[in-house]
Formats: C-alpha cells, structure tokens, sequence
C-alpha cells in the first residue's frame, strides 16, 4: 500500500500544488486520479515516483516512508504525457530500453516487445523513429515503455489522452483488460468522466490540489459528497436547482427560487436556505406543462447527439438538463414540465460548485 | 448576416493540395459545424472564408458576391480562436464595448449592445472587472461576447471549447447555442469533436482528406451516413465494422455468422456486391437471442459507466462494443450471442482506408 500522509506541495513560493492531500493506493488496484487540469493529478504521480518531495508531509510504502527514497530504488514505471521518448532510437528500442537496463536476455526481450506491440496496436511501427509516428502512435510507445517491464507500481499521466476518439475507446478496454491481467497496481490520470467510472477500481476526485473523495464509480456516482464531484462524475454533467426548506402541508418541502416544490424535505432541515438540489438528465421525465406537482420550464436549447438528444431547461434562474429520446421534437421556447424522480434528489449545502460555477 | 457560398473551392499549398474544389452552400442565419480530423481541410476552408488563407481556385461568395478579392478585414467576419486576447488595462464592459466604439456608434446604442450580450454570457456580474481578475472560462465568454457584439456577416468559431473539461463544455455549448438562436448569426463552427458539432449544428459538413464527405442534419449523418467514413468518425462509443463475405439475396456472412438480409439491405447488396463492410452501431445490439439477426463471440471486458454498461465482445477477430443498460455483465471468455437490429445495419464497400484508419493515428 501507498500512502501520501498529509502531504503539502508548493513550487516557488505561492503555487500551491497539493494541500494537506491524505490518500491510500491499495496493492492491486487501478486507481484514477480525476480533476480538472491544475487540480494536482500529475503531481501525486511525481511524488510516488521520486521525481519530487513534499514541501510538508510523508509519502509511505506498507507504512513506512519513502519521501526521501531516489527514484531508482522505487521501482515504479511511468508514462509521461509529454511521451519523453528517446528520438534516436527506434519503436522497438525504446520500447527494449527498461528491460535492457534491467539485464533482460535478448531473446526474452524480443518476445516481449512483439506482444506489447501487439497488445497496443503498434507491431507494424517498430523500426520507425518516434519523428516519424503520429501523436497517438507515440503515445502508446510511452505506454508500452511503461508497462514492459515488472515494476511494484504504474504511474501513467493521461496515456491515452492525445489518442482519437475512436482508439481511445478501444485502448480503455486494452487496458482495462491488461490491468486484470498483471494484477498490478496502477495509478493512471485522466480529465475524462467516462475513463475515470471504465476504468478506475477506485477512483479519487481530485481539486484545487484537495482530495474532494476517494471511492468507487458507483459510490462517487450515486453518493457524491459535494457538489464539485457531483458536477464532475457522469456525462452529462448532473444539474442543480437553488432550493430552501419551507414548510408545507404534509411536512417541510423543497422549494425552488421562484417558488414551485420539488419534494419533501429531509427531516430537520426546516428553515435552511441555500440548499442545491442536484438532479441526473436521467432521473428526469418531460411531461405537459402545468402537470401537477412538475416543475414548470421552458425549453433553452436542444442539442440532438444521435442516439439521444439533451434538451437544456430553464426553470426559474436554473439551467437544467434533461436526456431525451433521439427523435425527441422539442422547440425553443417551448414550455414543459418536468417530473423528478424523488428518490434520485441530491440535496447538497457546500459551497464547492458556485466555486466552479465560476471557471 | 449572409449566406455562404462556396465554388469548387481549392486550397494548394505549394505542391501539396489540402482542398480538392468543394462546394456547399451556408443559409443566412444556419449554423454549420465544419467536423473532421486533423489535415481534413476543415482549417483551411475557414480560413479561406475569413479571408485569412488566399483562395487557389474556385470562389467564396458573400450572399452571391464573389469575396475572393476582398481582404480579410472587409469582409465583416468575426473570428474566435481558443485564445483571446483581451485588452487589460480595461474593464470587461469596455472590452465588449470596444469594435462599436471603433466603428463610430453612438454610447447609447453601445450600452444597450453590450448590456444585452453580457446577459446572455451570463456577464452582467462582471462588467466592471479588469481582464486580470476573470477565469480562463470567463474570459473565453468575453472574447465571444466581444466578437459577437459587432454583428459580423459570419461568426467563424475554430475549436473554441476543445480543451474544456466536460462540465464547462456543456455551459459552453449552452452560450454559443443560445446565442445564435437570439442573434441568428449565420455560424461556421470547426471541430474534430463529433459530439459537438452534432449539438451545436444545423447541419454537419463532414471532410476527411480534402473533401465533403458528407452535408447534413446531424440526425442523418448519425443515421444515414454517406459512407463507412462517416459512418466511423460520428457516434459515441464508435460505430463497430465487420467485414462480412458471401452475400447475396439468402444473407452474408460476418465472421463464421450467416446473417439474413431485410429487403433493403438486399438491395445494397446488389449494389454493393459478395463483399463489403458491414457497421452496427454499439447502441443497436442487444446481448441475448432476441433478433434473428445473431453474432457468436466471447466476452473481454464489461465497463461499468453506471448510467449505462460497454461490454466488449470478440466476435472472430474484432472487438465489437455493446451499450447495455446497467447491471449487464459479461465474463472474460463467456460464450455471448449478440442480436443485431437489422433496421439499424448498415453496409458499406470495403474501405481499407476506413480499417487502417485507427492503426495510423
């Protein structure tokens, strides 16, 4: 196991990288670090390689710290997002270059090589220069570089972010599946969702150099702890309604800015204001305007995504989007009412998403 | 606001020709996304239209007026690239305010302008701030709103949004798309990112190698593509190929699986011929022997996106992708039957290209 206790990391004197980060990367796992760019992803990846040290804090191994081991006694393999290939040597050289170092037979080496090749897609590449590949060929030339050789830990910094969409789709099952296979522990980065919920065992969201939750997909997707993960964990991105406790008949409601109830509030809430009430496009169904006990809206925008559409709703000051049928016809302009499933509400009383609401 | 036209358009760099003398046809007020991969030409054919890159042959015209002589800052066109360069030493107000200024207007008129668009960029909150004290994300709005503010002939966006992180994307879309249903810009819109160009877009012109692939609704270049390029580069997950061999009017064969044809597709394969590429997107098959129209193959990975399931499955030596609603799993090497919706199969000529296409990038 591997453990950032406490850790603090500036670089110079006023950029804070990491703030009194704690994080546990158990034996085994695919653990993904998911965060805007700037939140600190690349920098817990530097920290567990050796390539840099805490300004406060510990970094551990089974507990007991390495924060002052150099790189070449970790045993961990990285990938770079910036590739870091050696331009004078071919595909298969680089690829050759941790097992040559580490005294690996040549014809072991050869058998290795071809099979990563193989696994990446990139067999027919192996007498070419870096200078010669395309962006995504060099990157999985960085990625198999990483994982050609047995090492205690896999640190790969957006391996597969430069590639298009098609083969980034197909090298997340490559590599889910390699995963599974080398029962290895990897810690990999991404600014996708959808990387992050297919591949992570656990996946730790990360923000402004804070550690927001740590868990799995369906704990982060079903039980986020604030609205900064809530906002960031599913495609679409979950909307959120402004609403304070008021009380009504049959116990105290949710209510929106302008007035309409969404709910019933949860118990001993009464009189709270400025509450978000976070809602999925999935658990939201269009029905007529004026249906009782909808939300009344109007339609914004409808973006059609060919196999379904998304129609952006505004109701009172709130955006808010619903997921809809492909053939959905809805107009601009147009007034609808939306039913909320209430067992699918997210009721939130953080700050943490006005914050982003701002980038 | 104008329409656009373009005349066997060609774009010669040197020896090398990056448009091959394309025509198409942008109505006054339609919002077109130019969609393809990088060296599609899509870059070029904007920057032909800007009036930025010079036209090798053919024309461009602004509602029926040939432009190919007429500079770039005549020709009213607003730009938008990922970067904009506000000017710091004022506040956002005045930046927006700053192309109406230049061109004489009166303050009245001005504040009404800049006071509108700033509303609809969710601005109004920050007018009286200085570029310095503005987010990347808010900046990015007051560069479009600047941009917008002047009612330019054509509004050419290029990759505006491509390095936002999903949630800011969607706000994003949400301003361009809101933006040009209130002011009715006629909007030429570059991306490689399918999803957007289908959200934002009237119509899609699709390009791959200097060339219209393809010009139409997003519906139908989602479910009527012109060809197995198309096919492959719109949909989210990607559209899956087989090969498939020994077709005629009694069905074909996918990997060792004789398929039967609908009458429709009957016909494409009279067309077509005894081989060709068959496509299905991951949306239209189903785990189970529901259709008569059945693939064999063995599980590989079950992703888990807790809105919805990806299974992959190895149907002889393709990985085909499967969406599933959640709970669905399938084991590493399960024995699976998938069944296709015939209705949504297409068939398309062997294209090599098409199949190299993932390897070279």
């Amino acid at each position: 196991m591997y453990s950032l206790v406490d850790v603090h990391k500036r670089y110079g004197l006023r950029t804070v990288a990491l703030r009194k980060l704690n994080l546990d990367i158990r034996p085994g796992e695919f653990f993904v670090l998911y965060g805007p760019a700037g939140a600190g992803k690349s920098t817990i990846l530097n920290l567990l390689a050796g390539l840099t040290r805490p300004t406060s804090g510990d970094v551990r191994r089974d507990g007991a710290s390495i924060t002052h081991l150099p790189p070449e006694r970790r045993n961990a393999a990285m990938a770079f997002e910036n590739y870091a290939l050696y331009s004078h040597l071919t595909v298969a050289e680089n690829l050759a270059f941790p097992l040559r170092a580490a005294g690996v037979r040549p014809a072991e080496i050869e058998v290795r090589v071809k099979s990563v090749a193989g696994v990446l897609g990139i067999p027919h590449v192996l007498d070419r220069r870096p200078g010669f590949l395309s962006g995504g060929q060099r990157q999985r030339v960085a990625l198999g570089r990483a994982i050609i050789r047995p090492a205690d830990i896999y640190l790969l910094d957006e391996p597969i972010g430069h590639l298009d969409a098609k083969l980034r789709h197909r090298m997340r099952a490559e590599l889910k599946a390699l995963a599974v296979d080398m029962k290895a522990t990897i810690v990999f980065t991404t600014t996708s969702s959808k990387e992050a919920l297919a591949l992570g065992d656990r996946i730790g969201i990360l923000n402004a150099g804070r550690l927001e939750q740590a868990g799995t997909a369906a704990e982060l997707y079903d039980r986020p702890a604030n609205t900064f993960v809530a906002s960031f964990v599913g495609d679409p991105p979950m909307s959120f309604l402004n609403v304070s406790v008021r009380p009504a008949e049959g116990g105290p409601a949710l209510v929106t800015g302008d007035g309409q109830s969404i709910g019933k509030a949860p118990s001993g809430a009464l009189g709270r204001g400025g509450l978000k009430a976070g809602v999925r496009s999935t658990a939201l169904t269009l029905v007529d305007p004026g249906t009782p006990g909808a939300l009344a809206g109007q339609v914004e925008v409808v973006e059609h995504l060919g196999h379904s559409s998304i129609a952006v709703v505004l109701s009172g000051t709130d955006h808010i989007q619903v997921l809809l049928p492909a053939d959905a016809r809805l107009r601009p302009g147009e007034r609808v009412g939306l039913r909320v499933d209430p067992t699918r509400l997210h009721i939130f009383a953080d700050e943490t998403a006005l914050a982003t609401d701002a980038a | 606001m104008a329409r656009i036209t373009a005349r066997r358009l060609i774009k010669r760099y040197g020896a090398f020709q990056a448009v091959h003398g394309i025509d198409f046809d942008v109505a006054d007020g339609e919002f077109v996304a130019i969609l393809g991969p990088s060296g599609c030409g899509k870059s070029s054919t904007m920057r032909m239209i800007a009036g930025l890159e010079s036209i090798s042959d053919g024309q461009i015209l602004f509602d029926g007026i040939p432009v190919n002589a007429v500079r770039a800052r005549d020709r009213n066109v607003a730009m938008s690239f990922e970067n904009y360069a506000l000017y710091a030493p004022i506040t956002v107000y005045e930046n927006i305010a700053f192309p109406l200024r230049s061109a004489g207007k009166d303050a009245a008129s001005i504040d009404r302008a800049v006071r509108s668009v700033a509303e609809k960029m969710e601005l109004t909150a920050l007018l009286g701030l200085k570029p310095g004290a503005l987010s990347s994300g808010q900046a990015q709005r007051v560069g479009l709103a600047r941009a917008l503010v002047r009612k330019p002939a054509v509004f050419l966006m290029d990759e505006p949004i491509s390095h936002l992180d999903t949630r800011q994307r969607y706000r994003m879309r949400r301003f361009i798309k809101s933006i040009h249903q209130e002011f009715g810009h006629t909007m030429i819109y570059v991306t490689h990112d399918q999803e957007e160009a289908l959200a934002l877009a009237d119509r899609v012109m699709v390009m791959s190698d200097g060339m219209i692939q393809q010009m139409a609704t997003p519906q139908e270049v989602y479910s009527r593509p012109s060809n197995a390029f198309v096919a492959g580069f719109v949909g989210e997950p990607p559209i899956n190929f087989l090969d498939y061999a020994d077709a005629d009017d009694s069905g074909l064969t996918i990997e060792g699986n004789r398929v039967a044809l609908t009458e429709p597709l009957k016909a494409r394969v009279r067309l077509i011929g005894p081989r060709g590429l068959a496509a299905i997107r991951p949306h239209f098959l189903r785990l189970g022997a529901e259709s008569p129209v059945r693939l064999q193959g063995r599980g590989f990975i079950t992703e888990e996106l807790q809105d919805h399931n990806e299974i992959f499955v190895d149907v002889g030596s393709v990985r085909v992708a499967i969406v599933t609603p959640p709970g669905l799993r399938v084991a590493r090497g399960e024995a699976v039957t998938i069944s296709v919706d015939p209705e949504h199969l297409l068939l398309f000529p062997a294209d090599v290209k098409v199949k190299e296409h993932a390897d070279e990038l």
